[in-house]
């Protein structure tokens, strides 16, 4: 299978992570309940990942909470923020990790931002929302629709400046960009551990600059006395067993991209993402590019974005179609009506796979009930 | 050479003491911390063999890890905790 779903989960993990896995599950017990030796070794594994986390996002190893998910750690940090009726900021490129939650919790959105592709824009609006005063700001660092990156740094500062809290999504950025939580100071950063981080699924990292409210409460291996949850981090959020040969593999997933670069993966990526950009507007494809964008491309295919995903799916080739968990994306770019088909690169994706991609979706040009063009915002 | 016993509150400082204590060349090992030590309930300590506490002490303060207390063992062997004030 050609796998370009990097979006959604990295498939293709390094060999060592397949290893720890399975290697943690031999040898590892439950971290922080006992002094034995298969407990202990258990607590150094989950203190191994914490610390190359900590490594790679510039911050304390207690800082970082392991979570099930990057939604998961939004979601505590969200609540930590957040209360009903509390006025936030999001941008126009917000998953439903982030639009969810605020709207369960019942908070008053400011949606600020909506062209893709356009720093100006972006930080304009935002500027404009935060001046009138917010508990609180989140904005993803790259679209996972889209792959547009951003402009965290200044984000940060204009949060900073109007001092409005404030959260960033790194689901799809995290392995691949600069994320430092000291740098751009920002009160929480959530990300998945199976995406760019190239561990398993059900891993995830919350990277907190103080303490946050727990979204669990239950037993922590400390203060058990005590029935309230424990006032240090990471103890206060990581009640219950924690997934230690999910985090053995996440910690060798971020080994990995060390070894390797991050930079270095981020060039691959990018570099197969404009090579497909370029092959689909020469095949006539809607495409959404531009400058700022990661190695994540989205483009209408001419039909039902479902049904091309499918043909691609019959020869072998992985892509996702639809909203993406994301139609509040969706609706900046106009193609909430249609959805798109995205393609997503990896650390392993190759030039050949991105030529066979072109090459299918070239098919569907001659293909009968591919006569017309699908718009962007145009119901199909 | 003494025994010393430090406790702390999770087993992530305990982890993050261990380290530097490590990167000072101060040998430790990481226990559960005996439950008489431990007011709150459950916790996990360091126990080294040192002369100078006060050394570790320094170590953990510069690398910004907290402790909860220090036990230091005396020649009868019990464990009693350490009175001076080591910040």
């Amino acid at each position: 299978m050609i796998y370009l779903d990097n979006g959604a989960t990295s498939f293709h993990k390094p060999q060592g992570v397949y290893r720890r896995v399975l290697g943690a599950m031999r040898t590892c017990a439950n971290p922080g309940r006992g002094g034995y030796g298969p407990a202990m070794a258990a607590a150094r594994t989950v203190y191994g990942c914490r610390e190359a986390a900590a490594g790679l996002f510039d911050c304390q190893p207690e800082q970082v909470v392991l979570t099930t998910s990057c939604t998961h750690g939004l979601n505590i940090a969200i609540r930590s923020l957040v209360k009903p009726g509390s006025r936030v900021v999001i941008s126009g490129f917000e998953h439903n990790a982030v639009t969810r939650p605020l709207y369960g919790l019942g908070a008053r959105v400011t949606v600020a931002g909506r062209k893709l592709f356009d720093w100006e824009d972006t930080l304009s609006r935002f500027e404009d929302a935060l001046r009138q005063g917010a508990a609180c700001a989140i904005f993803t660092h790259v679209s996972n629709v889209f792959g547009y990156i951003l402009p965290a740094p200044e984000l940060a500062a204009l949060c900073r400046q109007y001092g409005v809290p404030f959260i960033v999504d790194a689901a799809q950025s995290a392995g691949t960009l600069p994320v430092s939580l000291k740098k751009l100071g920002a009160d929480f950063i959530a990300m998945p551990g199976h995406k760019g981080l190239l561990g398993p699924q059900g891993t995830g990292l919350l990277l907190c600059a103080g303490t946050a409210e727990p979204l669990l409460w239950g037993g922590t291996g400390s203060a058990s006395l005590c029935q309230r949850m424990p006032d240090t981090l990471p103890d206060r959020l990581e009640p219950g067993t924690l997934n230690v040969p999910g985090y053995a593999g996440l910690a060798e997933g971020i080994r990995f991209l060390e070894r390797v670069g991050m930079d270095t993966v981020a060039g691959r990526e990018h570099y197969q993402m404009q090579r497909c950009a370029a092959g689909l507007k020469k095949l006539g494809m809607q495409v959404f590019s531009g400058p700022h964008q990661a190695g994540t491309v989205s483009f209408l295919p001419g039909m039902d974005c479902e049904e091309a995903a499918r043909i691609l799916a019959r020869q072998g080739i992985a892509v996702r179609a639809g909203l993406h968990c994301a139609p509040c994306a969706h609706e900046s770019a106009g193609t909430l009506a249609t959805g798109t088909v995205r393609v997503s690169f990896g650390y392993d994706t190759h030039s050949g796979e991105t030529d066979a991609l072109l090459h299918a979706v070239s098919k569907f040009l001659r293909q009968p009930h591919a006569i017309r063009q699908a718009q962007p915002g145009e119901c199909s | 050479m003494k025994i010393y016993y430090i406790t702390f509150r999770s087993v992530t400082y305990a982890q993050r003491g261990e380290r530097a204590l490590q990167r000072g060349g101060i040998h430790s090992t990481l226990l559960r911390t005996p439950r008489w030590m431990e007011e709150q309930g459950c916790g996990y300590c360091l126990r080294l063999r040192t002369r100078e506490i006060a050394a570790a002490a320094a170590l953990l303060a510069r690398a910004q890890v907290p402790w909860r207390k220090v036990y230091v063992q005396n020649k009868d062997g019990q464990l009693e905790e350490w009175k001076y004030d080591l910040s």
